[in-house]
């Protein structure tokens, strides 16, 4: 889970923003305290306060005083357009480097993308 | 971009420990070479490096133990030599500490809870349990394990405001460690302090430890954030040519080759640009742990002071 | 002070150390004594010196509070200074309840008529010689400079080693042989053992104060600078 080289409150931060992105934590719905995270992955408390900040900082949680983290109202749209955005650097270069090194041109990465599609279901836009 | 070009440490986080130009010389070795930094409160911290660095000494000298040949030290401030107040405050374990002849662990423990102020029996308790600690048994007839954890018990339990732990954990077996590990962040989540913890199994440890000090030789050599330490070098591996190729220019750690696939660890990471550069170029990045990264850096200060070449060769694989 | 007494507390937590043994040991000599004696004419007088022998005891107390003790109290946190004095205040108060046993086993000799068998274990003539004051003072003072000796010898082995040690000891003992020749040589045995019967019990007594606090303050010196 937890991953060697990245620091570890960005992998935190975006664990938490993983799960508000497949929906499993709900705008304004309350995020795990920093000690819940940190008993969960068994790391520094100070460790993923630092994550939390940043996605504090971010605008993708708020706090409410003396409550906790809150998920804020349109993180996940915005976490959605940002991820999109990324989405060509993470996935698709790396994808295109490893087709070419394997010989396969653009048509080809075509096809096999529409066979994969139609044989996995995917989850929809919501 | 260099190993050490880490920013320093913000001057508003309140300093419980102040070394300056600490040294300590023997008659034939300097085991700590003008050394100074400072240890923040209510903080974990890794203090690393190989067997003989210095790390147990210049924990004994933090603790009045051992005595320094020159420099300064303050322990809240005051210098702890003799000073009660302070040492109260401190707690430090060594590894294989001695006890009183005959004694047994509870012993050691009812003697702990006269001299720590903090001491929690409740803890105490939970831990000796933990571990199945028999108590009963004479400390000179436990395993090896069973008296680290008496070791480990004292410190987590005392709940001094600045705890050392050095090594104590050798012996303790990996689910012995790990309860360690756990019981050492559940209580520090409820009860901050500042925890000092020397180790070799730094991979182990480094999800516990916000701050890294790494001594060499009686030298710091890093004294950083983890997190701003695991940015501080990448893993390139691929076509020996193409790798070497990319890596020009940049300060080279270590380098590995198994036939014509390279893998050479830089400082530094890599900017976007570099990455679809790299990709581009049909390399891979790999992981460094805290571990190789820290492991590499001492590799490199010794093959610089050695002038040897950079360039080694080895038949296996570079990654743990 | 309270740090103080916690040593004391922590030098007694293990009992055996401090109370049981040296009991044992003085318990265990008398009976093997009086056992002898049971089985030599009643009318000779006799003699046991073992009522040394838990005397020797604290001597070993004394070396093992330094190699082991010392270690262990830097670990509970408590300075030098405080693990001096408590170590030194654990000695002097079981050395006090040796002392009263002894006082008690004199008064038990003369009124017994020595165990009934003239034997005196307790009730040596020389040291009672002025009076039960006295002769518990000269106890007292002699067990404690065989503990305070047995902790000086262990701090100087900590600080400088074996070898220094050694050198010291030998150097002592050569200084001795030393002293006894020239005392030889000037025909003055006479004169020195006229000498000690005046000086009597209370001038060991105050001889050895005098040892005890040159040796404390070596020790203590040492001790300052020792690693545990």
């Amino acid at each position: 889970m937890i991953e060697e080289g990245k620091a570890l409150f960005l992998q935190i931060a975006e664990s938490v923003e993983d799960s508000i992105v497949d929906g499993s934590l709900a705008e304004e719905a309350q995020a795990p305290s920093t000690n819940e995270l940190a008993a969960f992955y068994r790391i520094n408390p100070a460790t993923a306060a630092k994550g939390v900040t940043m996605l504090v900082d971010k605008g993708v949680l708020y706090k409410r005083r003396g409550i906790g983290m809150f998920v804020a109202p349109g993180a996940r749209e915005s976490l959605l357009v940002e991820r999109r955005a990324a989405f060509r650097d993470r996935y698709l270069t790396p994808l295109l480097a490893e087709a070419r090194k394997l010989g396969l041109g653009s048509e080809d990465l075509a096809q096999l993308l529409r066979e994969h599609a139609h044989t996995t279901t995917t989850e929809g836009d919501q | 971009m260099t190993i050490n070009d880490v920013a320093p440490p913000s001057g508003a986080a309140e300093s419980v420990i102040e070394v300056r130009n600490l040294t300590k010389r023997y008659r034939d070795a300097v085991a700590v070479d003008d050394v100074s930094f400072s240890i923040h409160k209510n903080t974990i911290y890794g203090l690393l490096g190989r067997n003989g660095a210095g790390k147990t000494t210049v924990m004994s000298i933090l603790t009045a133990q051992n005595f320094a040949t020159s420099g300064d030290v303050r322990v809240f401030g005051e210098h702890p030599y003799e000073n009660a107040r302070v040492l109260r405050r401190m707690c430090f374990v060594r590894e294989s500490q001695k006890y009183p002849d005959d004694a047994k662990p509870i012993h050691a423990f009812a003697t702990a809870k006269l001299f720590f102020p903090n001491w929690n029996q409740e803890l105490a308790d939970r831990l000796i349990a933990d571990f199945r600690l028999p108590v009963r048994t004479r400390i000179k007839k436990l395993s090896r394990g069973q008296l680290s954890a008496v070791g480990v018990i004292i410190g987590l339990a005392s709940r001094a405001e600045v705890t050392f732990f050095d090594e104590p954990y050798l012996g303790l077996d990996a689910v012995a460690r790990q309860i360690f590990y756990d019981r050492l962040l559940e209580d520090y989540t409820e009860h901050p302090r500042t925890v000092i913890l020397s180790s070799h199994l730094i991979d182990e440890v480094s999800n516990l430890i916000e701050r890294v000090l790494v001594i060499d030789r009686g030298q710091i050599i890093m004294d950083a954030a983890t997190d701003d330490v695991r940015d501080q070098a990448t893993a390139i591996v691929g076509d020996a040519a193409a790798v070497d190729a990319f890596v020009a220019g940049r300060e080279v750690l270590h380098r590995e080759s198994l036939g014509r696939v390279a893998s050479v660890t830089i400082a530094g990471a890599l900017s976007p640009d570099e990455r679809s550069r790299l990709t581009a170029a049909g390399l891979d990045i790999g992981p460094v742990s805290l571990q190789q990264l820290i492991v590499r850096t001492t590799q490199h200060a010794d093959d610089t002071d050695a002038t040897a070449s950079d360039t080694r060769t080895t038949t296996k694989g570079g990654r743990r | 002070m309270n740090r103080v007494g916690n040593v004391v507390r922590m030098q007694l937590v293990n009992r055996q150390t401090f109370i049981w043994v040296p009991l044992l040991v003085l318990g265990g000599t008398l009976a093997v004594t009086l056992m002898i004696w049971a089985m030599l004419p009643p009318a000779a007088v006799k003699y046991g010196g073992g009522a040394q022998a838990p005397m020797w005891y604290f001597f070993a107390v004394g070396i093992m509070g330094t190699t082991q003790t010392f270690p262990f109290s830097q670990a509970m946190s408590v300075t030098r200074r405080e693990f001096f004095l408590g170590s030194l205040l654990t000695a002097s108060l079981t050395s006090a309840i040796l002392t009263v046993i002894f006082v008690i086993g004199g008064f038990i000799e003369q009124a017994t008529n020595g165990w009934g068998v003239n034997g005196y274990f307790f009730y040596l003539d020389w040291i009672w010689s002025s009076g039960a004051v006295v002769a518990a003072a000269l106890i007292l003072f002699m067990t404690m400079t065989f503990f305070v000796t047995g902790f000086a010898i262990a701090t100087i082995y900590k600080r400088f080693g074996p070898a220094i040690l050694t050198i010291i000891l030998v150097g002592l003992g050569l200084l001795l042989v030393g002293v006894m020749w020239l005392i030889g040589r000037l025909n003055a045995w006479g004169q020195v053992f006229g000498w000690i019967v005046t000086q009597g019990p209370e001038g060991l007594a105050i001889g050895l104060v005098i040892t005890l606090v040159v040796l404390s303050g070596i020790a203590y010196g040492l001790l300052r600078r020792a690693i545990p």
